[in-house]
């Protein structure tokens, strides 16, 4: 998964939010408020279109999507298996 | 508090229910098999209406589109009955829901007849149901108060939501009369529920505006507007567009989204709703004219 990749995610979350400069690699992005429950579904959307397929959200592995490491190093690094559907 | 007119119509509505009582299991005649060519949904309640898309996609791409949009209403109504059937379990027959609770009885077996008859659709002419996108943990609102009318003023929006489609689909003679019926037969059961919701979001609020709290009610009249923008968005799914067969999906419902044309259709759907809460003093204008300026 490219570097450029990661960068939408952050931009996408700066855009959502113009008091803030940076997000850190380790930073919460729902305890900082950077997204919450209603702009959750948004987001997941998004990482489903960079990812190219179907991302399965259950209460044992949305920690991944909580922070942007976790979101380059687990959900989008991720290759489309038994839990992932492709959009091919 | 007097609470004389909130007994009187539940009185009612539990008689109401106990009259209309009907086994979901047997309500349907289930076909075989919908063929995909045919509208699935009114073409008028489509995430396409009023755009070019309407107007330039062939009527076969419209028609499969009808048949996953239609999917998607319902696998939305499966997971937002899931919520609901979780928070009012969570507050039957504890204390500060005395009064309501002979009739969250009705409502937790009629939402539990139409998960069912909602999934059946589902998994039998779509092959599946669409998952939910909501975050699994929400951040809990430790104001029990707060949550409490939270939680059933999201109720009373989402079910609004789907009432507006299931009043149109359910009289609308292009659709299959099995989906005419599975719409109409949730919106006989539905009014109940509303009417119930706007007395129960009314009483719970209450509390809250005496509190003189002006931060508290900014904080919930902006998370209700953009509850109302987030429960239209979920209509827009980029893998109902996919499986229609519309390429770059996830470009076509961003596209959709900012398409001023849709602007009248959201504000169609939640007029009610929105009228209500604004009478209530609970929200503060419609989520949908900021959209436009």
């Amino acid at each position: 998964m490219g570097a450029d990749v990661i960068e939408q995610v952050r931009s996408w979350l700066l855009a959502r939010n113009p008091e803030v400069s940076a997000i850190g690699w380790d930073e919460d992005l729902i305890d900082s408020r950077l997204i919450d429950s209603l702009d959750f579904p948004q987001l997941l959307l998004l990482l489903e279109e960079l990812a190219g397929r179907e991302l399965e959200l259950t209460p044992e592995n949305v920690v991944a999507f909580r922070t942007l490491r976790g979101i380059r190093d687990r959900v989008l690094a991720a290759s489309p298996g038994a839990d992932a559907v492709s959009h091919e | 508090m007097d609470t004389t007119d909130v007994v009187e119509t539940l009185d009612k509505l539990v008689a109401d229910s106990t009259d209309h009582h009907y086994s979901p299991y047997t309500r349907f005649d289930w076909v075989d098999e919908l063929a995909e060519e045919q509208w699935w949904m009114t073409p008028d309640l489509l995430t396409v209406a009023g755009t070019r898309h309407a107007r330039e996609l062939d009527e076969k791409v419209l028609m499969r589109l009808s048949k996953w949009e239609s999917v998607n209403f319902f696998s939305l109504n499966i997971h937002g009955i899931r919520e609901l059937l979780i928070e009012v379990t969570r507050r039957i027959h504890t204390r500060g829901f005395e009064l309501p609770s002979e009739f969250f009885h009705r409502f937790l077996g009629e939402e539990n007849g139409h998960m069912w008859f909602f999934a059946q659709f589902c998994l039998r002419y779509g092959g599946k149901i669409y998952p939910d996108k909501s975050l699994p943990v929400a951040t809990a609102e430790e104001d029990a108060a707060v949550a409490n009318f939270l939680v059933f003023a999201r109720i009373l929006v989402f079910e609004e939501l789907v009432d507006h489609f299931n009043i149109r689909m359910g009289r609308d003679a292009l659709l299959h009369p099995l989906i005419r019926e599975v719409n109409q037969v949730h919106h006989d059961d539905e009014w109940r529920h509303i009417i119930m919701g706007r007395k129960l979001v009314g009483l719970l609020y209450e509390p809250l505006r005496e509190r003189g709290d002006r931060e508290l009610r900014e904080r919930l009249d902006l998370y209700l507007r953009r509850y109302i923008t987030a429960s239209v968005q979920s209509l827009y799914n980029p893998t109902a567009y996919r499986d229609a067969g519309i390429p770059e999906a996830f470009a076509f419902r961003e596209e959709l989204l900012r398409d001023p044309a849709r602007v009248a259709h959201h504000e169609t759907f939640f007029k009610r709703v929105i009228r209500f809460l604004v009478s209530q003093e609970i929200i503060t204008g419609s989520p949908f004219r900021e959209a436009v300026t």
